[in-house]
């Protein structure tokens, strides 16, 4: 191997073969034409119009919530009790 | 309102497309730029748009898109996000910053289905305090490099390899290897380097950094093939590199291939005229850092002079070759109402007067060419001379019959075309020392030009003919040698052809045909049938053309001397037109000498002159670069000199940066003086005035002195320089409370705007003799006051914040006052005024917008309202604007009445804003909309939509601006088009060309 670098990849050897440099202080200032399609074919499908879900991020989360929160509802009727308990002794402390 | 559209053909999916609008109706929009990535295994799209939220776009199993959402995304500051390769669940890497500005990166999967992040496998905290930029890395090694600024990590969740680098901060990186273990990596000084992931069996051993050389600053990078690829660059020009494998004499890997003109970003520029000939340029301050550079743009084609001598009155001119295969040219023959001298380049390389002893040299020359057997042919009004080239003696000749005279001839190597009175029409043919009557026609009217350039396969004989008629106002086709018509097509209207000619662009076959009021018709024509197709007619001067044909570069162009001379050429198959810069021009023709190869010789104003053209395009772009960033310019008529504030970046990493005002002569663009300013003093803005009762011009420049602490710069200077004997002397200077934004002459005085405020000073004489500046009045109430432009004495104030409004200064009381205001809140970028009533801004969201002050108001409440008239999303960020045309204005021309204003933006768009008159506004817009239905946005995307006005207040549909862009793609449609929009509008395809190309002529 000839550098330090090694090889740099080629995936087609007569890529660039004919490139001859030019005066890199005359660049060039081609200008590409452009492209003015005058039909539908880039038109994107019907069903690939990218849409985003309605429902708002913090709706979604609140709605997620409540779902969640629906099921250990009824669990937690049972312990109604055990929770005031609960707090009642801290209030006791308190005083 | 924002668009993102995305074409996955490359992802193996059947040339599916989707686009659609992602925006949120809430949201912060990213401090630090949209971030648009894709899974590496295409489950989906991922959009960091709004701090805190990051958009999912769900592919199905067929490549379908799904339904947009949301994840919450905990980290506010993110720099980057990226996919990681090899996860069995599409998971992102980002880095970000946290509130005590320390930086790390974390991992997230994207659960699909629950709509939610689920903690990644690894995360890695406290990175350089630099760290920027993410690199995931292909399978087999998978992972993610993290470049900071002093070093670079790769990070996977069984691998951590740092190393330290050379402080610097990468701007853009190019994946070489396709296994992910090479990447080029570009910096903010254009230091191109490669790192290399070391590894074994598949496990990441560590990572080396080899510097490869130097590059414009890096945007992009794109490995194409075979070592060679792309830096494509927003700083400074995009370039084609080859990495060598062994380095030059300077240590180089790199070797620069191509490079492409960039402009961007335009930070300031001026118009100025140089050549003083009445034509535009545009000099600008462009490029970034050691990129920075000034480049004068110029529109049209220059003519190089390398001679010129005194000939009045000349009336035609042809370069002749002293012998048939030489491929240079000998002799010019010039001709004059009732002589004809003959110009030959002597052994000195002069040129100097001799003779063609065979040519009638007493009266005037119709025509002259080089024939076949080392021959010169000449016609005059009696007859046609045939020379020897050689020994220059007589050999033949034709007569015109008694009582006529040959009123026009034309001629190539083999053939002669001429017509004398009454219509006779005569065909010749050159041989040895021979010339035939070939062929006569009678033709019912008097010829007045005729042509039979050959196009065709032979480039010495044509089997065409045309000819131009008096009277029916026709040009008609005729076929060689039997001068049988094969065509006749009539132009309409009075106006006669002047000059007509073959000629053959691109492979493609034109009538080109000149009138004597300036207009030019051009056809196409078929060379087997003679037939002409695809008229169109366009508008030149307003004196008659003629017509010749020159080569410059091996392609051959045509020439239009007029009132207004104008190349025309042909690009992707279209004819443009491309004017020159040269006043009035009354005959050209084309001289190949030896000494001035590929010159031109131009007969203009008493004056003939042989000189070099130009390469033929519209925009002729000369770049000064300068190794440092010009921030602003001005030019001084009566120094003959520029003056910048620029700044240079140490190349120590150590951000110290200095600060200059620089002098350089007009012509050179050579740096002939230089100011430098304080330590934290930063150039804000740059004028050339001169004041009341002194008549002296100087150069004033504001300054600002910008320190870490400040949230707002408190301090500020105003410099007033002289130029004397080329170098810049201090006359005086002024301290300010801030920072000065805009200098301004104004009624003899200068007006600044310092921070919120704007500021009147008076030139006053000390009774030493010397001068300063003196606080007159001022007026406060703006946020920060950006950018000023004064009429009279009136005073537009672009805010940072508060759009525009207008001040008045009273002279009798000595201060400045509002007047009206425009009470929306646009973040503005520049003003300028269009004429008394109606002032132009732009502003930081793309947009550009028109306010009219409302003088006739009924209320003071209406008169202190600027009403906004004119709306449109421009899509550029335009930080200048300047009265001027890039364009020879002529004052008898309909173009010529109508104001323009040129702007410069960030991407290195030059752009012009016409004022059009209301007829044609109104006929352009109706254009424009039948365009619109035509021409179709890429991916669906609506133009209407496009160009209405936007920001984050409002969306609205734009108006009193149109898309000059889109109006002229009109010349570029097929002729069905054409037509199909002709019919919507009821009018010719011809007219709508004729109206877009005068339109083209404004820049």
């Amino acid at each position: 191997m000839g550098s330090m670098l090694g090889d740099w990849p080629s995936f087609d050897p007569h890529n660039f073969s004919q490139l001859r440099p030019t005066d890199p202080s005359n660049p060039s200032k081609m200008t590409p034409a452009t492209y003015h399609p005058t039909h539908n074919r880039t038109l994107p499908p019907p069903d690939q119009v990218i849409t985003t879900e309605a429902k708002n991020i913090l709706l979604r989360n609140f709605y997620e919530r409540a779902e969640e929160k629906l099921r250990p509802k009824r669990a937690a009727s049972e312990n109604l009790i055990p929770e005031h308990g609960c707090k009642q002794p801290r209030a006791s402390t308190s005083c | 309102m924002f668009q993102y559209m995305e074409e996955l053909q490359h992802l193996n999916f059947s040339a599916l497309m989707a686009m659609g609008d992602v925006s949120d109706r809430i949201g912060r929009p990213t401090d630090n730029g949209q971030i648009g990535i894709i899974d590496p295994d295409c489950r989906l799209i991922g959009l960091h748009l709004y701090d805190g939220l990051f958009k999912v776009i769900p592919f199905d199993n067929k490549g379908q898109l799904k339904e947009a959402f949301n994840i919450r995304l905990e980290e506010l500051q993110v720099l980057d996000i990226k996919f990681l390769y090899g996860c069995s669940k599409p998971t992102i890497v980002v880095l970000y910053q946290d509130n005590k500005d320390a930086r790390h990166v974390k991992t997230y999967e994207v659960a699909l289905k629950d709509k939610d992040f689920v903690e990644g496998p690894w995360s890695q905290n406290n990175l350089d305090n630099g760290a920027d930029l993410l690199i995931p890395v292909p399978p087999p090694l998978c992972g993610v490099i993290i470049i900071g600024e002093e070093t670079i990590v790769y990070c996977s969740a069984n691998a951590f390899k740092a190393i330290p680098i050379r402080p610097s901060i990468t701007r853009a990186y190019g994946r070489v290897d396709a296994d992910g273990s090479r990447y080029l990596l570009g910096d903010h000084a254009g230091l191109l380097h490669l790192l290399v992931i070391t590894h074994e069996k598949e496990k990441v051993t560590g990572l080396k950094i080899e510097l490869l050389g130097e590059t414009s600053i890096a945007s992009t990078i794109s490995y194409l093939d075979n070592a060679v690829v792309y830096i494509g660059s927003s700083y400074g020009d995009s370039q084609l590199i080859k990495l060598n494998l062994q380095p030059d004499a300077k240590g180089s890997y790199v070797e620069v291939l191509e490079s492409y003109v960039n402009l961007g970003p335009i930070v300031d520029f001026c118009v100025v005229d140089l050549e003083r000939q009445g034509q535009g340029q545009v000099v600008t301050c462009s490029g970034a850092y050691k990129d920075g550079s000034l480049r004068i743009v110029r529109n049209g084609i220059g003519i190089n002079e390398q001679a010129s001598v005194e000939l009045q009155g000349i009336k035609g001119m042809w370069s002749l070759r002293s012998s048939t295969d030489d491929p240079f040219d000998t002799f010019l023959v010039v001709s004059f109402i009732s002589e004809t001298r003959i110009l030959a380049m002597n052994p000195e390389d002069e040129l100097e007067e001799t003779e063609i002893e065979g040519f009638c040299s007493q009266v005037q020359t119709l025509f002259c060419h080089y024939a076949v057997y080392n021959q010169l042919v000449q016609v005059t009004s009696s007859c046609v001379r045939l020379v020897s080239s050689t020994t220059r003696e007589f050999r033949t000749e034709w007569n015109a019959p008694s009582g006529y005279s040959i009123n026009v001839a034309t001629a190539n190597a083999t053939q002669v075309l001429l017509a004398t009175g009454g219509g006779h029409l005569v065909y010749l043919e050159i041989g040895d020392g021979v010339l035939t009557e070939v062929k006569h026609a009678q033709l019912e009217y008097e010829i007045s030009c005729l042509d039979i350039n050959p196009i065709g396969e032979n480039p010495n004989y044509s089997q065409l003919a045309v000819v131009g008629m008096w009277t029916d106002i026709s040009v008609r086709i005729f076929s060689l040698p039997d001068l049988n018509v094969i065509t006749k097509e009539h132009l309409g209207g009075e106006i006669i052809p002047r000059s007509v000619l073959l000629c053959c662009f691109e492979g493609i076959s034109y009538l080109l045909c000149a009138l004597g009021d300036g207009h030019l018709l051009n056809f196409l024509l078929n060379l087997n049938t003679g037939e002409l197709t695809d008229r169109k007619k366009v508008s030149l001067g307003t004196q008659p053309i003629t017509l010749r044909t020159f080569s410059s570069k091996n392609t051959t162009h045509v020439f239009a001397a007029s009132d207004r001379p104008t190349v025309i050429y042909s690009s992707n198959k279209k004819i443009l037109y491309s004017n020159v810069n040269l006043k009035e021009v009354s005959h050209m023709c084309p001289f190949n000498s030896a000494a001035f190869p590929d010159s031109l010789a131009i007969a203009k104003e008493g004056e003939l002159t042989i000189g070099t053209i130009d390469d033929i395009q519209k925009l002729h772009i000369r770049s000064i670069p300068l190794g440092e960033h010009a921030r602003r310019i001005c030019h001084q008529e009566q120094s003959r000199t520029f003056a910048i504030c620029s700044l240079k970046n140490q190349s120590s990493a150590e951000e110290s940066e200095t600060h200059f005002i620089r002098l350089l002569d007009d012509q050179s663009f050579e740096f002939i003086s230089t100011y430098q300013l304080d330590p934290f003093e930063y150039g804000c803005s740059i004028l050339s005035c001169s004041f009341s009762d002194d008549i002296n011009v100087y150069y004033c420049v504001g300054t600002a002195y910008v320190l870490p602490e400040e949230n707002e710069p408190t301090k500020g200077r105003i410099l007033v320089f002289m130029v004397e004997e080329g170098k810049l002397q201090l006359i005086t200077e002024k301290e300010t409370k801030g920072a000065v934004y805009s200098l301004n002459a104004f009624n003899g005085k200068l007006l600044a705007a310092i921070n919120q405020k704007i500021q009147l000073y008076k030139w006053m004489l000390r009774d030493d003799g010397s001068r300063e500046l003196q606080s007159e009045c001022g007026h406060h109430g703006h946020i920060l006051a950006l950018y000023v432009q004064t009429r009279g004495d009136f005073i537009v104030v672009g805010d940072l914040m508060k759009s525009i409004s207008l001040l008045i200064y009273k002279h009798e009381e000595g201060a400045i006052e509002e007047r009206a205001r425009d009470y929306n809140a646009n973040w503005m970028s520049a003003v300028e005024i269009l004429d008394d009533d109606i002032y132009l801004g732009s502003e930081n969201n793309f947009n550009l917008f028109t306010v009219r002050k409302n003088s006739e108001g009924a209320t003071d409440e209406e008169r202190g309202r600027l009403e906004v008239v004119g709306e449109y999303h421009l899509g550029e960020f335009v930080n200048r604007f300047r009265h001027g045309s890039l364009v020879m204005r002529l004052p008898d021309s309909d173009v010529g009445q109508i104001p323009t204003v040129i702007f410069g933006s960030v991407n290195g768009v030059i752009g012009v804003i016409a004022s059009l008159p209301h007829e044609q506004y109104i006929f352009l817009e109706k254009l424009q909309s039948n365009l619109r239905k035509v021409i179709k946005g890429v991916g669906g995307l609506s133009h209407e939509q496009w160009r209405s006005f936007n920001n984050e207040k409002k969306t609205v549909d734009a108006k009193n601006f149109l898309d000059g862009d889109l109006i002229e793609s009109f010349l570029d449609l097929s002729r069905t088009r054409m037509d199909e929009i002709s019919k919507a509008m009821s009018v010719s395809v011809e007219e709508l060309c004729k109206r877009v190309e005068e339109l083209t002529r404004l820049h």
